[in-house]
């Protein structure tokens, strides 16, 4: 076989295996996403816990919102990956201040990045992580990001429900 | 040594006490201000604990913003371009999530369900208006004699279809936007009985018959341009290509044939002869077209009923036998 059919095929097969892979257990499925009620019923709910995942797009929105995880679009590994990381380096550097989840929100190359933070620092503090974020993280990904944060004063009001 | 020396001239008085305190003279009180960073030591030996004697004191935050608004403002100033929801500056009492019956949707504060889903606010009728004021110094009027679609195909018979592909990702390109698809009429194309009949064994199945319509379609190149270049250029190498006549087509037989021709045969020999039968000498009938196109039709598409009653109708009118 020639050099440009190989590729061909390797594409031809690549393309094919894209979504096929799944590498959590079967099980994992029926755990995943869901809180044990506790005899207590003292177990504290936000919103975004309060539905299991299969009440994406019924009850609740995704939290990654982008074009590649749509069917035969492009970048969805590089896509993937660069989500998980944003979310490890937000709940990384707002140490114990995220309250929600980190919502990721691209237009054409422009990142955004909105949460729900503690007031738990003093504001100088505060200015001084958004732009630290968004310096880093654009130079990291090379594309705009911006940082569109809401505090909370009470932490306890992102509490949906106690089970 | 010299490093040294510029170091301790940079820094001022004040620091570099406190600095020595951490490093040298664990006694020595410190004062923890709040608005620092805590600093990680890693030495930390028993006195150097910072003290935080007292919790830290709520933070002075402002009212939410939209109490202040006025009821007249300008909304377009408020929220100039796409943002994420924040609560405190849209003065819409909304509320967003599923709860069961009886029990109060949760409001916009300290919601993150409204901000996951896009919005509009950036985009208020009045805003719209603005921009597309703004706009309209840019426009230009619409050409004149190009209102109906006759008009518009008259004058540009070629259609070119390709397509741009808008990502929510930090790239712009698109493989399939390479693609270009060019459609023309063929009735467009000034081709005599010989060129129309070669364009079309040329063109294979690009061509549909109902509506009398061409299309080609290139991908092979990597650029749009390119593929439209490439179009273009099978469309003119087709359009001469089926004009030419070459040497061997000239002597095509009748066996050669792929379709019936009425004229070339048997039938028109025959037909006339019986037409002129006991005619004086000069003048010569020919047999109507309506019977000639009825013979052609029953030879290509084949027999059927129609096609034999219209050949009879037509045979018994020619020999005015009606």
């Amino acid at each position: 076989m020639s050099f440009s059919g190989l590729i061909k095929q390797n594409a031809l097969i690549s393309s094919q295996l894209s979504r096929g892979i799944q590498t959590s257990a079967i099980l994992a499925s029926v755990q995943s996403g869901r809180y044990k009620i506790t005899p207590k019923r003292d177990r504290p709910l936000t919103y975004e816990m309060a539905n299991p995942p299969h009440y994406i797009a019924h009850r609740k929105g995704w939290n990654s919102w982008n074009t590649s995880n749509l069917r035969g679009e492009l970048r969805t590994a590089q896509c993937i990956t660069e989500d998980a990381f944003i979310r490890k380096f937000m709940t990384g550097t707002w140490h114990s201040l995220v309250l929600s989840e980190v919502i990721i929100k691209r237009q054409f190359n422009h990142i955004r990045i909105a949460a729900l933070i503690k007031q738990g620092i003093s504001s100088r503090k505060m200015y001084f992580l958004i732009g630290y974020t968004e310096e880093l993280l654009s130079y990291w990904l090379q594309c705009p990001v911006t940082l569109e944060l809401q505090t909370i004063t009470d932490p306890k009001d992102v509490i949906f429900k106690y089970i | 040594m010299l490093k040294k020396i510029n170091l301790n001239s940079l820094i001022p008085l004040a620091q570099r006490t406190c600095f020595r305190n951490y490093s040298q003279e664990p006694a020595a009180v410190e004062t923890v201000h709040d608005d620092d960073f805590r600093v990680l030591n890693l030495r930390k030996t028993k006195g150097t604990q910072q003290q935080l004697s007292r919790r830290p004191k709520p933070p002075d935050v402002p009212p939410p913003r939209y109490k202040q608004m006025a009821v007249d403002q300008d909304w377009g100033a408020v929220w100039p371009g796409p943002k994420t929801f924040h609560p405190a500056s849209v003065p819409l009492p909304v509320r967003q999530g599923w709860v069961p019956l009886n029990k109060t949707v949760p409001g916009k504060f300290a919601n993150a369900e409204l901000m996951k889903i896009p919005n509009f606010l950036h985009l208020t009728p009045p805003v719209i208006a603005k921009q597309c004021e703004a706009l309209k110094q840019f426009c230009t009027p619409f050409p004149k004699g190009l209102e109906t679609e006759e008009q518009q195909e008259k004058h540009f018979p070629v259609q070119f279809i390709s397509s741009d592909y808008v990502h929510g990702l930090p790239t712009i390109r698109n493989p399939l936007s390479r693609i270009v698809t060019i459609k023309l009429k063929l009735s467009q194309l000034k081709l005599d009985e010989h060129a129309r009949d070669k364009f079309l064994r040329l063109i294979g199945e690009r061509y549909n018959e109902e509506t009398d319509e061409i299309t080609i379609v290139t991908d092979r190149c990597p650029l749009k341009q390119q593929n439209f270049d490439y179009a273009m250029y099978l469309l003119t190498a087709l359009y001469h290509e089926s004009r030419t006549v070459e040497e061997w087509e000239s002597s095509k037989q009748e066996g050669d044939m792929e379709y019936y021709n009425w004229h070339n045969n048997q039938s028109k020999v025959t037909s006339t002869e019986v037409l002129n039968w006991g005619l004086p000498g000069d003048s010569k009938v020919e047999p109507p077209q309506e019977y000639i196109s009825c013979v052609e039709n029953l030879m290509n598409e084949g027999e059927n009923e129609y096609n034999i009653n219209k050949y009879k109708e037509s045979v018994v009118k020619m020999l005015g036998l009606a």
